[in-house]
C-alpha cells in the first residue's frame, strides 16, 4: 500500500524543486496583479491613473520574473534577478510613499503599504527569490566550474 | 456568498497546506492524503460556484461582476492546476506547491465573500 503522504522524494532535486514553488508564487502574482490592473484600467482609469499604471507595471515585473525562473540557466536567472530587484525597489518605494502620502494612492495597488492587501507576500517574495537565485547560482558554478 | 462555505473551504485549504508542509518536511512527494484533501476543497469550491451562478441567474448583482466571475472561475481552477503540477514534481517541494495553491484559493474565496457584499441571497 503506497504511503498516503507520498513516496520518498527524489534526492538532489531540492534547489530546482524550491524554484518550482517560486514559479508557482510568481505566476500567481503575475496573474493576480495583471487581472486586477486590467479591470482597473478598463473600468476606471480616470480615478487613479498612477495607482493603476503601477499595478500594470507590477504585473509586468512579476511576469518577467516568472519567465526568467521558468527558463532557468544563467540567462534566465539573470533576467529573474533583474526583475526581482525592480520588484523589491517597487515594493519599498511604493510602500513608503503610500504610507507617507496616502492621498497620492487613493486606490490599492499590489505594492501599497508594503503589500498589506496581499498578506505582505509582495514584500517577502523578492527576498525569497533573491536567496534562491544566489543558491541556484552557486550550485550552477559547482556543477560547471569556469 | 455564504461565509459558512468560505469557512469550509478555508478549513479544507488549511488541511491541504498542513499535509503539503508535512510531506516537504519529511522529504516526500505528494500522496493519496493530498489528493483526498484537495478533492474535498474542490468539492466545496464547485458547490460555491454552482450556488453563486444560480443566484446571479436569479438576478443578484455583486460589486464588480467581472472581477467576481474571474475570482469564481479562478478559484475552481487553481487547486486543479496545483495538483497537476505537484504530481509531476519529483522533489519534496511538491507538497509546498499544492499547499500554496490551496492557500491561494482560500484568499480568493474570502475576496469573493467581500465582493458579494450584500448582493442578496
Amino acid at each position: 500500500m503506497p504511503d498516503p503522504l507520498g513516496e520518498p522524494a527524489r534526492p538532489g532535486t531540492a534547489t530546482s524543486g524550491l524554484g518550482r514553488v517560486l514559479v508557482a508564487l510568481y505566476g500567481t502574482f503575475a496573474l493576480a496583479a495583471g487581472a486586477r490592473a486590467a479591470v482597473q484600467l478598463a473600468t476606471r482609469f480616470d480615478e487613479a491613473p498612477l495607482a493603476y499604471l503601477l499595478s500594470a507595471l507590477a504585473a509586468a515585473v512579476y511576469a518577467v520574473a516568472t519567465v526568467g525562473l521558468v527558463r532557468g540557466g544563467r540567462g534566465g536567472r539573470a533576467t529573474a534577478t533583474a526583475a526581482i530587484l525592480v520588484e523589491l525597489a517597487g515594493v519599498l518605494v511604493v510602500g513608503t510613499l503610500s504610507v507617507a502620502d496616502p492621498a497620492a494612492f487613493p486606490d490599492e495597488t499590489v505594492w501599497s503599504g508594503y503589500g498589506r492587501g496581499y498578506g505582505f507576500v509582495p514584500l517577502v517574495l523578492p527576498l525569497l527569490g533573491l536567496l534562491w537565485l544566489r543558491r541556484a547560482d552557486a550550485e550552477g558554478r559547482r556543477r560547471r566550474p569556469r | 456568498m455564504s461565509p459558512t462555505l468560505a469557512w469550509a473551504a478555508t478549513a479544507a485549504a488549511l488541511a491541504v497546506a498542513a499535509l503539503g508542509a508535512l510531506s516537504t518536511l519529511t522529504r516526500r512527494r505528494i500522496g493519496l492524503a493530498h489528493l483526498v484533501a484537495t478533492g474535498v476543497l474542490e468539492g466545496v469550491l464547485l458547490l460555491q460556484a454552482g450556488l453563486a451562478v444560480a443566484r446571479l441567474a436569479g438576478g443578484a448583482r455583486p460589486e464588480e461582476p467581472a472581477t467576481f466571475l474571474g475570482y469564481l472561475a479562478g478559484a475552481v481552477l487553481v487547486p486543479v492546476a496545483g495538483v497537476l503540477w505537484a504530481r509531476g514534481e519529483p522533489s519534496r517541494w511538491a507538497g509546498t506547491v499544492v499547499g500554496v495553491a490551496a492557500l491561494t484559493t482560500a484568499v480568493m474565496v474570502w475576496r469573493l465573500v467581500q465582493l458579494w457584499g450584500d448582493a442578496g441571497a
